[in-house]
């Protein structure tokens, strides 16, 4: 065999051979990553139904928010208690409780209510022939449970 | 006994007469609220399935103890029931609470 024959034949194997080298050296392309299974987003559990706040005063809103904040009324007021809950309930009664002074019973109401989420209930009390002077007090129950109270002063 | 009489023997004060009651029979109330009412509960009602010899009447006096009720079972049953003096055995029946 010719010498330069030998030669070509050596320089093309070690060709071959690095050529073989490289491929094999390639980065191997990035598996494709298995799908995972979808996960679902959690369901937003509702939070249970709560008093937020209370406020009292002389008129409400279209909101059922108190519009005119007071805690001294004229004998010819009206009353009105706002309720303002966050939550959800299928069912929930809310009961405004109001008394005179040392205690007498002035009048009791309640609204039946399945608030989906932020919601506000008012009750208001009139009487008529004026209120009598004195101390007034309402309390609130959600279902019977006692969430707060308000004062009042006629004078 | 002294000249003006004994003072221990001075009747005691009166009891401060308690204050009358205010009168709040006539207050007015009233409430409203953002939130919907709750969802009213289904009417609950029975299932009779007529027996031969059944009427109205004779279903009314066992559902509801009073045969005059039977009026109640036929308004409730008025797509199946055509004439009220005129039941088969078999239909079913809703009885209403």
């Amino acid at each position: 065999m010719p010498h330069w024959v030998r030669a070509g034949g050596l320089a093309l194997a070690a060709l071959l051979i690095v050529s073989a080298c490289k491929r094999a050296e390639a980065p191997a392309p990035a598996p494709t990553p298995a799908p995972s299974p979808p996960v679902s987003a959690p369901t937003p559990t509702a939070a249970p139904l709560a008093v937020q706040d209370i406020s009292l005063g002389k008129s409400v809103g279209a909101d059922k928010s108190i519009a005119e904040l007071a805690t001294e009324f004229a004998p010819t007021d009206t009353f009105y208690v706002s309720v303002k809950t966050t939550g959800a309930a299928p069912s929930a009664k809310l009961t405004a409780l109001w008394t005179y002074e040392d205690g007498q019973s002035v009048a009791e109401s309640s609204e039946a209510i399945a608030p989906t989420g932020p919601a506000t209930t008012e009750f208001h009390v009139s009487k008529p022939d004026g209120w009598p002077p004195g101390g007034y007090r309402v309390q609130v129950f959600l279902d019977g449970k006692a969430v707060g109270t308000k004062e009042l002063v006629v004078k | 006994m002294g000249l003006f009489g004994d003072k221990s023997k001075a009747p005691p004060p009166a009891p401060a007469k308690p204050k009358p009651k205010a009168d709040f029979s006539n207050v007015k109330t009233g409430s409203s609220s953002t939130a919907p009412p709750p969802a009213p509960a289904a009417a609950a009602e029975r299932i009779y399935v007529v027996k031969a010899g059944d009427s109205l009447s004779k279903i009314a006096k066992t559902q509801y103890g009073n045969a005059n009720q039977w009026k109640k079972i036929y308004e409730a049953n008025k797509d199946v029931i055509k004439n009220p003096d005129l039941i088969q055995p078999g239909w079913k029946l809703r009885i209403p609470e």
